[in-house]
């Protein structure tokens, strides 16, 4: 037990953890978004007609279900996007202070890009 | 899970804290590692068309006027273009993702080229759909 905590205590290792994660998170973000962003379309192509008009996309984002939709592609998109964009610029061969930064800064942009999305769609519906 | 594949932790094999990858860099390469670093490239031009997406998105809250301008530019053949390039890119990168995803679970690993062409051919097949649905809705 005291031998396989220490090993998971060394550096090689907790990066490898973190490297499991943040394959995880961005494989499940992207399979989520494959179902999301199939729903999104069908939404948009058949139950919307296209959408042309302001009042029409006003309507359509003011069904709860539809929010709900949207809201949950936001999240899976962003998250999957700065996944990805984490994972190219560690790649750069960033050392582990910048790489926890780059973490924190993208999770920030992320929340903060989540919250004005969400506030300026709920300000167009309400 | 087999993240310690090349394809599933980057085209050469890069860990953090070490020396560039260079991914980008596809000269002689397999189909794999241009797979990948086509589902790299695809990805950052989603993330821009993402962040181009949100702002016009914000023109909703402006009003009738500012959107019906931007409908009326989204109209232009140009526009339509652009639209289908980006169908293109969604499905690559989609498609691939799939593939990438399988492989990282250890499925497929056998017809890893196999899987990247029928999903290729896949993608060809809905890209032409909706070439054709697009020019059936401007003609």
């Amino acid at each position: 037990m005291a031998e396989r905590t220490l090993q998971r205590e060394t550096p090689s290792t907790v990066r490898t953890d973190k490297a499991l994660w943040a394959w995880l998170i961005q494989a499940a973000s992207g399979a989520l978004l494959v179902l999301l962003a199939g729903l999104h379309m069908l939404a948009q192509h058949f139950t919307a007609k296209g959408l042309l008009r302001y009042e029409d996309v006003v309507a359509w984002l003011s069904r709860p279900p539809v929010f709900a939709l949207e809201t949950a592609f936001l999240a899976a998109v962003l998250t999957h996007a700065l996944a990805g964009v984490r994972a190219i610029l560690l790649d750069l061969g960033l050392g582990p202070t910048a790489e926890r930064r780059l973490t924190l800064a993208l999770a920030a942009l992320g929340g903060v890009a989540f919250v004005y999305a969400v506030a300026l769609t709920w300000s167009i519906a309400h | 899970m087999h993240t310690h594949s090349a394809e599933a932790r980057g085209a050469a094999g890069a860990r953090p804290g070490r020396r560039p990858s260079g991914w980008f860099d596809v000269r002689g390469r397999h189909v794999g590692t241009w797979a990948f670093a086509l589902n790299r490239a695809t990805g950052l031009l989603l993330v821009l068309y993402l962040g181009v997406h949100l702002a016009v998105l914000s023109l909703l809250a402006r009003g009738p006027s500012a959107y019906d301008a931007f409908i009326a530019l989204a109209s232009h053949p140009l526009a339509i273009l652009f639209d289908l390039g980006l169908a293109g890119v969604l499905l690559y990168h989609g498609l691939n993702g799939i593939r990438l995803i399988l492989l990282g679970l250890g499925w497929g690993l056998r017809w890893q080229r196999e899987l990247f062409w029928a999903l290729m051919a896949l993608g060809a097949v809905a890209w032409c759909a909706a070439a054709y649905g697009l020019a059936v809705h401007l003609l």
